[in-house]
């Protein structure tokens, strides 16, 4: 059948083919090398969307707009818990709950307004005006799914992207040393990325999250200092960062050496040389301009790699500890509610779409960006 | 091209020591320059004997072949192997040699791109391969070279304006704005390169346009001795002749020196006043240009004549004849 099916069609290409007709037009928008491929546009714009509603929200989610409340990510609501988004159907239990949550809500207000209210039977009404509306649902502390993706975003995104300037600061300067100098030093340099690239970095990360834990410990125990919640959170993202920026260096690095290995054979390095231009200003004025495009690159495609990194160790409870949400301890903690009898599908779902689609965003607007540098194509040059 | 009597330069009048092993055929270069363009000349070569400006004495470039899991090394590549030669001041040395010969090598390890394996290059009697990182930036002012490529030779992320005025910058010759671009413009002017030039990148420029702009960087600290690697191989045969008129002109005005490398027969003949035939990392011929181009002593400078295009169909089928 499909032999019949191919015979078919083929005749009609063969008509189509020497008449001149195009071929599939690419997917191209524009000349702009960031807009090349169609979807690198779509990556860009899904990307910009939930980087900035996640990053913009932060100051809010983490509370540091109204230090004396509650932090949002963490506000509890008891009476709400489990309450799946307001706009899928409910199960007789979820609505109980719904009808529950409204009445403690009124009740507190009642019991804000002035005390000694008589007390106060609302009205059907009422309740469902006063019912909370959870866009993404609620979880098992009655938080809100929503603000907790919000937070955890921002979370996931900025140590992402943090990670991702360590790895470009370190990788840059360690491959152009190496490649640059050449020789016994590039040998031995690159030995030891190698070396580094064998050993599990999750073991690295436990090891090092373990240590830095041990080490606050004692230090607290030495002096008799208590470290707040705020320094603590602190101490274990930056750990977090320190260990993920640590290990994505390594390839960054061999990028830059090869590049540094075939720049500084091109006659410009030459010329740089012969006019007798200092190391320091040949590395900053000729080589780093000329590696910006890998940086670029391999920067963004380091981004949502250390996201998955920082959400994977999450996941396992050794990355960010709740109740400091991140994409990867909600997908954890929504991976726990998932059960035959009642399944909170919300709670899962959404954090682990969220990670989805902004890796496959990430990784599009990378793969545009490795593209529109590829100098093999002219016009991405031409713009330059 | 201009008939090569019209244009004698500096005569090598033979009065030092390494003069005299070289030219074995003086009395046709004296009949050559009277017959010809002394008002060319530049001041240089009117004097006697001018002195020379780089000497070089056994140099040797080799490269080690390494192979096998330990990288150990198994021979090596003698690129430059013990070459000896002089440039005077105000002449032009034409390097000529097939690919390979180590000519490019031998340019390189002279301005010390390359460290050299073994021997001696002077400039006006400073050792070039001991100078120190001071002495050596401040020698490296009156040294350039101009390159093959014109494209990878300038930084495709620079303007014109920062490629030409890096030289200047660099040993601190001119720091004020507005006076280093007044100087890159004349100096762009100077190469036949429109004013306006300055703040657009390389690839805006053709070829001999980026030449042009790499002959005005080497021109930029006013140097005395350039080292011209094939700078015309990479451009066609139009903008050759131009490149190579202007080389000649900024020479007689300038008063520097050439080494010329190139493989083609035809520019050396346009351009130099004497010239050495390398192969196989050795010189094995040097005399005056009429000398080695009208008798030719050895067999591979017969050979490489000899494989040099003819136009005129009754000049080829003449060397036909002769060579049957």
């Amino acid at each position: 059948m499909l032999a019949g099916v191919m015979a078919e069609r083929a005749p009609t290409k063969r008509a189509i083919d020497p008449a001149g007709a195009p071929g599939p037009v690419p997917a191209r928008l524009s000349d702009n090398p960031l807009t090349r491929s169609a979807a690198g546009v779509v990556g860009m714009v899904v990307l910009g969307l939930i980087s900035l509603a996640c990053i913009f929200s932060l100051p809010w989610t983490l509370g540091w707009t109204s230090p004396s409340e509650t932090p949002p990510y963490r506000a509890q609501e008891l009476e709400a818990q489990y309450l799946p988004p307001f706009w899928s159907s409910h199960d007789a239990d979820a609505r109980e709950r719904l009808l529950e949550a409204a009445a403690a809500r009124i009740a507190r207000e009642t019991e804000d307004a002035g005390p000694g209210g008589a007390p106060f039977e609302p009205s059907e009404e009422e309740l469902h005006s006063a019912a909370p509306r959870y866009i993404l649902g609620s979880d098992n502390l009655g938080r809100d799914l929503f603000v907790r993706c919000l937070a955890g975003g921002g979370v996931s995104i900025g140590m992402g992207v943090a990670a991702a300037i360590i790895s470009v600061f370190i990788g840059t300067i360690y491959g152009a040393i190496a490649g640059y100098f050449g020789g016994r030093l590039d040998a031995v340099m690159m030995r030891i990325v190698d070396i580094l690239y064998g050993l599990p970095y999750i073991l690295l990360v436990v090891l090092l999250a373990v240590a830095v834990d041990a080490l606050m410990l004692e230090w607290m125990a030495r002096t008799g200092r208590e470290l707040s919640e705020g320094q603590r959170i602190f101490v274990n993202v930056l750990t977090l960062l320190v260990a993920i920026g640590g290990v994505s260096w390594l390839t960054m690095a061999r990028v830059i050496r090869g590049q540094v290995l075939s720049l500084k054979e091109q006659p410009f390095m030459e010329a740089a040389r012969a006019i007798g231009v200092p190391l320091h200003a040949q590395f900053f004025r000729h080589l780093l301009p000329n590696l910006l495009g890998p940086i670029i690159v391999y920067a963004t495609l380091t981004i949502p790699q250390a996201i998955l990194q920082e959400s994977f160790l999450s996941f396992l409870g050794i990355g960010v500890r709740p109740p400091l949400p991140s994409w990867g301890n909600l997908v954890a903690g929504g991976l726990a509610e998932l059960n035959t009898v009642k399944p909170r599908w919300w709670l899962l779902l959404f954090p682990s779409l969220l990670l989805g689609v902004t890796l496959l965003a990430l990784n599009f607007v990378g793969e545009g960006l490795r593209e529109a540098f590829d100098p093999k194509r002219g016009a991405a040059r031409r713009s330059t | 091209m201009t008939d090569p009597k019209d244009r004698e330069k500096s005569p090598p009048e033979a009065h030092t020591p390494q003069e005299e092993r070289s030219i074995a055929h003086r009395p046709e270069e004296k009949a050559s320059r009277e017959s010809g363009g002394a008002a060319l000349a530049p001041p240089a070569a009117e004097e006697k004997s001018s002195p020379p400006i780089l000497e070089v004495n056994g140099l040797k470039v080799h490269f080690p072949v390494r192979s096998g899991v330990l990288q150990r090394v198994t021979g090596w590549v003698k690129a430059v192997d013990g070459v000896d030669f002089h440039v005077r001041e105000g002449e032009t040395l034409g390097l000529v040699g097939e690919s390979g010969c180590g000519k490019t090598t031998l340019g390189r390890a002279v301005l010390r791109l390359i460290p050299p394996t073994a021997g001696e290059v002077r400039y006006r009697g400073n050792n070039l391969l001991t100078a120190g990182g001071a002495e050596m930036k401040r020698l490296r002012q009156e040294m350039q070279i101009i390159f093959q490529d014109p494209a990878g030779s300038l930084n495709p992320r620079m303007r014109i304006a920062s490629i030409v005025s890096e030289p200047l910058r660099v040993h601190g010759v001119c720091n004020d704005k507005d006076e280093l671009r007044e100087r890159v413009q004349t100096l762009l002017e100077r190469c036949g390169m429109p004013r306006n030039c300055v703040d657009r990148y390389p690839h805006e420029f053709s070829g001999g346009q980026r030449q042009r702009i790499g002959i005005a960087r080497a021109l930029a600290l006013s140097p005395k001795f350039i080292v011209c690697d094939e700078p015309t191989s990479a451009l066609d045969v139009s903008v050759q002749s131009q490149i190579l008129n202007l080389l000649r002109d900024l020479q007689g005005e300038f008063g520097m020196s050439y080494l010329f490398i190139s493989h083609d027969m035809a520019v050396i003949q346009h351009m130099c006043d004497r010239i050495a035939v390398m192969l196989g990392g050795k010189i094995v011929e040097e005399g005056p240009r009429e000398r080695i181009l009208q008798e030719p002593q050895k067999d591979y400078t017969k050979a490489l004549l000899s494989a040099v295009p003819v136009a005129d169909p009754r000049e080829r089928r003449k060397r036909a004849a002769s060579a049957a």
